[in-house]
């Protein structure tokens, strides 16, 4: 294996490749800061560019976008509470207070340099992992995915707020929106009203964009408007806050690193979990490993790190299932397995040995990919921390609109974009009301999945529930489902 | 300069288009239709960007704008299975400017089941480019080697199968009710999340788009759900031969209904011309493993009231 990266790191180290490396990166970032434009669209609409080079470059340069479209939508989460995408949610629950402290460089730094070692871990693994995991996941059906889900929405009910009741109120709310559209098993209108456009239920994008970021700006208007201008720190004030952020203090958080890194990968590995809710869970379990919780959500850099390394570790990881059983980890995956068969190469079981060199010069390029990302990322951060001392009077118009038009370019859906403003007004309300609206976006996504896996469950086992009995995988996560929720309600 | 020609004459295109009393009556059409296209022409394409059916369409509108002597813009509209897209275009005027490159399903399964908002007869069908590979499969080491076996394997027994959707789940279930067996449809979200579920075992057969084809040796087909047989496994027998119905399988283009005859002819020879294009042919057959067929307007739209006469059948046979 050793002497197989060698030869794919002699393949992958070409000027040519560094600057497609370099390009995709740059690119990725610039997509993922505008709110509705994640790692997904980047590379839904750069994958016809790619036609045009080489396989390894071409997969080498879209390896770079997803990399700097996942880190990029950090940006605006920390700067503006905006997060473009849901897996960018969490890190602006510390991110932004950070900011508001003046610490935008240094939040910003701890997001890019845990993106690039949640990422790196995650890639090792990926090159170690990649042979053996095949069997493993194949273990996984329906019950298992179940009881996994189960599990998630018990640790997440504690991530955000104070109050376990009113996070599983929103996130039950979120598995309830998540049952508009047609019935996934006999086809059947549930809640649609004869609208064609809800027959896939409510476009993730439209409702993540709307009640996270421009719920958040919208507030943040209002504010502006009722205080009547913005108190501004002056240029000494400016002047003795901290920006430097040395490797010495960014390791000391080696735990957090390290945790995060391995939850994004396990997470990444299965097919299907997602980005965010690797992300999520990281955070909620650096809190719960943390000796002052209470301090999470009031900037707190290890919230910071726990979601970044986390969702980047992702990346890496989601390619194990992709290269290993053909099958994508996510959509960003399922995009990559496109443009791999236009460049002629067929993932699955056999992509390892028909094409071995080049995907061992693709392991080469996604490692050096993640020294490219820590440059690239570093010089863009002064750039970006300007936009934290301008005006926010300013810079929140330009954001609305780049909400919309986020929203509306993938799908050109004028329907999206009416989603995404009900949404907004929703997430208002939730602010106002003290219900945590991330929890909702997050009850929302996977409730899509948990319907999915429970009712495949059902018919495959003639709706018999003691199923289960039958999984010890399944039967381990629901006991954990059960811990967390007694324990939640006991310090409640 | 060309600019100017190209402006004037989308004007004229334009206010022929505004006045819908004058179009009705025949006398500005044949005119729009002898300098058809004088403007660009919108491709529309019902999925998401980076699917495959989405790729083949980028490619086929380079090679189609050769033919047509018009820039082919590519809008993507997905949602609802392609319906979104296809009660789009069923709206737009029937000039020639507004196509739809789908799978036939898409146009079919849901006004056959529900009301959306177009129907069986919304669409000019103008051409077919190639045949989706959908199939019923099983692992290698299944223990029956044709339907005919899988049927005799089934008797007596509840097998379970992965479906895609309900209308694939209606055609395994109109064979199970012919035959005389029952066996129960698992939903599954796409090939990706079908072959991890036959692999691993937790369903004895398959319905599959195509994806079968990436494991060759891990997989078997059992049964072509085309009306022909499939391109990679000839010796395998269709559902049209067996039981006479068959899945619309097309990948077709087609525009409103109501296009004139003349601009239907001239899309119709540029699609037969493209579909020989040669970087078109190389993604089709060599990268995304589909064979290249062009079918004309009237032998497709003939098809594809035979497939819809044939799933009328099957649901009224599989309702419950």
């Amino acid at each position: 294996m050793i002497e197989q990266l060698i030869v794919g790191f002699g393949n992958a180290l070409t000027v040519t490749n560094l600057l497609f490396i370099a390009a995709g990166i740059t690119l990725g970032i610039v997509i993922g800061v505008i709110p509705g434009l994640g790692s997904v669209t980047a590379l839904a609409v750069l994958i016809p560019i790619t036609f045009y080079m080489s396989p390894l470059a071409a997969i080498a340069f879209l390896v770079g976008v997803n990399k700097g479209g996942t880190s990029g939508g950090a940006i605006p989460a920390i700067l503006l509470n905006s997060p473009g995408t849901p897996e960018a949610a969490a890190t602006a629950l510390d991110g932004h207070p950070m900011a508001k402290r003046g610490e935008a460089q240094r939040a910003l730094k701890f997001a890019l340099f845990s993106s690039v070692t949640g990422d790196t871990i995650s890639d090792v693994l990926l090159i170690v992992l990649v042979v053996p995991f095949a069997a493993i996941a194949l273990e996984f059906g329906p019950l298992e995915y179940t009881a996994v889900l189960l599990f998630a929405f018990a640790l997440l009910s504690g991530i955000s707020g104070d109050s376990p009741i009113k996070g599983l109120i929103a996130i039950a709310f979120g598995v309830f929106l998540s049952t508009v559209g047609l019935d996934p098993v006999d086809g059947s209108q549930r809640m649609v009203f004869n609208e064609v456009e809800l027959y896939d239920g409510f476009p993730l994008f439209s409702l993540a964009v709307g009640s996270l970021a421009m719920a958040s700006v919208l507030g943040q208007i209002f504010e502006l408007w009722r205080a009547k201008g913005e108190k501004r720190l002056s240029v000494e004030e400016y002047s003795r806050i901290e920006t430097r952020l040395p490797a010495r203090e960014f390791f000391g958080h080696w735990k957090t690193i390290g945790r995060s890194a391995l939850i994004g990968s396990g997470v990444g590995m299965l097919p299907g979990l997602g980005v965010t809710l690797a992300a999520f869970l990281s955070y909620g379990a650096a809190r719960r490993a943390s000796k002052e919780p209470q301090s999470f959500g009031r900037g707190n850099p290890q919230g910071i790190i726990a979601t970044e390394a986390a969702n980047s570790a992702v990346v890496g990881a989601n390619l194990v299932p992709t290269i290993a059983l053909g099958i994508p980890g996510n959509i960003a995956a399922a995009l990559l397995i496109g443009a791999f068969i236009i460049h002629g190469i067929v993932p699955g079981p056999f992509m390892l040995t028909q094409h071995g060199e080049l995907i061992y010069a693709l392991f080469a390029s996604m490692l050096m990919a993640n020294g490219v990302h820590l440059m690239i990322g570093r010089i863009g951060i002064p750039l970006w921390a300007r936009i934290a001392r301008t005006p926010r009077a300013i810079i929140l118009p330009p954001v609305l609109v780049m909400c919309i038009v986020g929203v509306y370019l993938p799908t050109q859906s004028i329907f999206g974009v009416g989603v995404m403003l009900a949404f907004a007004c929703l997430g208002l309300a939730f602010q106002r009301l003290g219900f945590p609206i991330v929890c909702m976006v997050i009850g929302f996504l996977l409730g899509g999945m948990l319907e999915n896996s429970l009712r495949q469950s059902l018919r495959l086992h003639q709706s018999d529930l003691t199923a289960f009995l039958g999984s010890p995988i399944a039967l381990v996560f629901l006991a954990l489902t059960l811990f967390v929720l007694l324990r939640a309600l006991r310090r409640a | 300069m060309p600019h100017h020609r190209i402006t004037l004459s989308a004007l004229v295109a334009a206010s022929a288009a505004l006045v819908p009393a004058v179009a009705a009556t025949g006398i500005a059409l044949p005119a729009a239709a002898a300098e058809y296209p004088s403007k660009p022409v919108t491709l529309v394409i019902p999925y998401r960007a980076g699917g495959s059916t989405e790729t083949m369409g980028r490619i086929f509108s380079k090679a189609l704008g050769k033919e047509l002597g018009a820039k082919v813009i590519v809008r993507t509209r997905p949602g609802a299975g392609g319906a979104v897209g296809a009660l789009e275009v069923s709206k737009k005027a029937p000039d020639g400017y507004t196509l739809l490159f789908a799978a036939s399903v898409s146009l079919l399964w849901h006004p056959l089941t529900r009301s959306v908002g177009f129907g069986l007869d919304s669409f000019t069908y103008i051409g077919q480019i190639t045949d989706y590979q959908m199939a019923l499969i099983a692992r290698k080491d299944a223990p029956f080697n044709t339907l005919k076996e899988l049927v005799a394997h089934a008797k007596g027994k509840r097998l379970n199968y992965a479906d895609q959707g309900p209308m694939q789940r209606a055609f395994v279930d109109f064979i199970g009710a012919k035959e005389g067996v029952k066996w129960t449809g698992i939903p599954t979200k796409g090939g990706g999340e079908m072959v991890p579920f036959l692999l691993g075992g937790k369903v004895d057969f398959a319905w599959s788009g195509g994806i079968h084809q990436r494991f060759g040796d891990k997989m078997k087909v059992l049964l072509s759900f085309n009306s022909g047989r499939l391109a990679a496994s000839p010796d395998v027998p269709s559902i049209q031969e067996l039981y006479g119905v068959s899945m619309p399988s097309q990948a077709v283009i087609v525009g409103p209904k109501g296009m004139d005859a003349a601009v239907v002819a001239k899309v119709e020879s540029a699609i037969k011309k493209a579909v020989s294009d040669k970087a078109f042919l190389d993604l089709l057959s060599k990268k995304l493993r589909f064979p290249a067929k062009f079918v004309g307007h009237e032998a497709l739209t003939a098809q594809i009231q035979e497939v819809v006469a044939g799933m009328k059948r099957v649901i009224a046979a599989t309702r419950k």
